[in-house]
């Protein structure tokens, strides 16, 4: 139950920040094109917004499988020695949060501390930028949960994606649209 | 030995099956922390600073998301009907049809695997039934899905504009005539077979029903005339015209098309013989009162997600492929290799034939975009060296990338084709190969013949007066 409210809020939050930054451009456009005006401010929020988005959802995209990978090589071996490569992986990717988490905060403290404002914003630029931090932090909690379940036997890897059986459902859908007169009308 | 150490953790961690985003930053990190006085507080700094500076990476996930609406069974449909009324009375023209349908999802969806599931799961029943043989409708389609990333606009030509710094419009421009040309060399060999196997021909539709299944695609096909117009014109910048077509694409695939979302099912006639206000007006009061129930729709909010999904995951691995990019730099590696090669009196056509051969063995084992994110920054300079035209490569780069779809173990079209005909992966690569020979002579003419990517750009440019 916990899981299913986070899982939602993640998606939500995500979902927000794409919604977002594509009508923030597009209303940009129509301003643009339609009364010749614009916002100073506009092109650095959503460059903001999208970085956000990315270093929010890399965590939830490491639950949900969406990562691409080279795991051709990994699948040759049986099960224990699979678990053992990955384990080993798991450990390197925390390695680098690890680093990143010490590089943000050196960082972050830093123009925290030198009190640097954004370019068009009157925003403190650590704010803007402490997503880096907060990110990392996020996908090392992923990866510790990941190690868990590769340790207890629950998973044996990355959980990558499959774009080729990703495509499949969409061949369901063109067969069942193709016999209504869905695919027809309009 | 700051290269060798570079290229060995990078291999060492993609081995490993660790995603491709972490094997990047990681090995470059590690690098620049065991070979360089960097400070991992500026580490970090470059890190953000790749996802958050780079307005024209923004056409990415406006892209991904337009074409997440608009990638469905019913607009695959639609472009099929459309496609068979146009060139399906022409001898085998069922398989040209399936051809162009899949020249125009592939621009649509930007996804080659998405095409060949898309157009493929209906167009290769309805040729076997038509009386074409099973191997050549799954050999066609396998090949014509893979114009997905050729025919702008294109994620992986914006993948490649952002690892070169390229103009992503230029790449857009120069990508146009080298797709057309790859689907009518495709539909002109289809021609030739047809006559000699004696496939069908299919019954001339007439006028009125052409203009009905054309008025149908057309909402989807606006899509990529407001976007290539918008570009081409000058008017707007990749960026701009994506996040025009994501809006545009909502609102076709929602009040139009009516696939997804709250209207979903709905038809635009409640009866056969309402009068055009009526139609109008409750059309409009349907619109309107969907429009704010379309925020909360179940489909909107699997549209957004699997998008955001994809766009996280690409826009993650280019972020630490500018890392990788910025070691590469600071130990001038692509410098000294394009040195050596220079200094061997290698010409720029045998650098091509390298450029091909390395390509496509990386194609059989990666991504495209990855291929392109760790290839690129490599290869790029020691093209502009030998004289190359950097949008030249780009389309290089693109036409291999399309062959490595189409080639084992990860060809994902092969896959997808597996997947939707049941049959095993070596039936499809059987079926494949006389058209990835096709694909092959393609990529020599690409290769070889700089004017075919060259020509709409330079035109272009000519109209506006450089």
């Amino acid at each position: 139950m916990l899981i299913r409210i986070i899982n939602s809020i993640e998606e939500s939050i995500i979902a927000i920040l794409l919604a977002s930054m594509t009508l923030l451009v597009f209303v940009e456009v129509v301003l643009r094109f339609g009364f010749g005006m614009g916002f100073m401010w506009g092109e650095e929020v959503a460059l903001h917004l999208s970085a956000w988005m990315v270093l929010f959802g890399v965590s939830y995209g490491i639950k949900v499988g969406s990562h691409i990978g080279v795991d051709a090589l990994v699948k040759i071996f049986p099960e224990t020695v699979r678990r053992v490569i990955s384990g080993v992986a798991v450990i390197a990717c925390l390695a680098y949060t690890g680093i990143f988490m010490k590089g943000a905060w050196v960082y972050l403290s830093k123009i925290q501390m030198l009190g640097i404002e954004m370019e068009d914003l009157p925003l403190p630029k650590w704010i803007a930028h402490s997503i880096l931090f907060i990110g990392m932090v996020l996908i090392a909690i992923r990866l510790l949960i990941l190690l868990w379940s590769i340790a207890t036997g629950k998973a044996d890897g990355f959980n990558l994606t499959d774009e080729a059986k990703d495509s499949m459902h969409l061949a369901e859908e063109a067969v069942a649209s193709s016999t209504t007169e869905g695919g027809k009308s309009v | 030995m700051t290269t060798a150490a570079l290229f060995f953790l990078l291999l060492l961690c993609l081995i490993s099956g660790m995603p491709i985003a972490f094997a990047l930053g990681l090995s470059s990190v590690t690098t620049i922390m065991l070979f360089s006085n960097d400070s991992i507080a500026s580490i970090a700094l470059k890190l953000f600073a790749a996802e958050s500076e780079h307005y024209t990476l923004l056409a990415i996930p406006f892209f991904i998301l337009s074409s997440a609406f608009l990638s469905t069974g019913g607009v695959a449909n639609r472009i099929i009907n459309f496609a068979i009324d146009c060139v399906g009375w022409i001898r085998g023209g069922l398989a040209m049809a399936s051809v162009m349908a899949c020249m125009i999802f592939a621009a649509v969806s930007g996804s080659s695997p998405a095409t060949v599931a898309a157009i493929g799961s209906i167009v290769i029943v309805g040729m076997v039934k038509a009386g074409y043989p099973e191997e050549l409708a799954a050999g066609v389609i396998t090949n014509a899905g893979t114009l997905g990333i050729l025919i702008p606009p294109s994620i992986v030509m914006l993948v490649y504009a952002a690892a070169t710094e390229e103009s992503a419009a230029r790449l857009f421009m120069a990508g146009l005539l080298p797709g057309l040309m790859m689907g009518s060399m495709l539909m002109l060999v289809i021609y030739f077979v047809a006559r000699v196997k004696k496939l069908p021909a299919q019954p001339w539709v007439g006028f009125k029903n052409l203009l009905r299944s054309s008025v149908s695609a057309g909402w989807g096909l606006m899509m990529i005339v407001i976007v290539l117009g918008s570009i081409y014109g000058g008017i707007a910048s990749p960026t701009e015209a994506a996040a025009v077509s994501a809006v545009y694409a909502y609102f076709i695939a929602i009040f139009i098309y009516r696939d997804m979302g709250p209207l979903k099912g709905v038809p635009w006639k409640e009866n056969e013989n309402d009068s055009l206000a009526k139609i109008v007006s409750r059309n409009l009061i349907l619109t309107v009162t969907a429009l704010p129930k379309s925020i909360f729709d179940k489909d909107v909010r699997n549209v957004f997600r699997d998008a955001s999904k994809v766009s996280i995951m690409l826009l993650f691995i280019i972020g630490n492929a500018m890392l990788f990019a910025h070691v590469l730099t600071t130990e001038r590696i692509p410098h000294h290799l394009a040195e050596m090669i220079v200094s061997w009196g290698l010409p720029a056509w045998g650098f091509l034939i390298v450029v091909n051969i390395l390509l496509l063995m990386a194609g059989n084992f990666m991504e495209p975009s990855a291929i392109i994110l760790i290839m690129a920054p490599i290869l790029f300079p020691i093209a502009v060296k030998l004289g190359i035209d950097p949008i030249h490569l780009g389309i290089i780069m693109v036409v291999n990338m399309e062959i490595g779809m189409i080639t084992p173990p990860v060809g994902l079209n092969l896959f997808v084709t597996a997947g939707i005909t049941g049959h095993n992966l070596t039936w499809v690569v059987k079926a494949a190969v006389p058209w990835l020979m096709l694909l092959l002579f393609f990529l020599i003419l690409i290769t070889y013949i700089p004017q075919i990517s060259l020509f709409l750009p330079e035109y272009i440019d000519h109209l506006k007066g450089y």
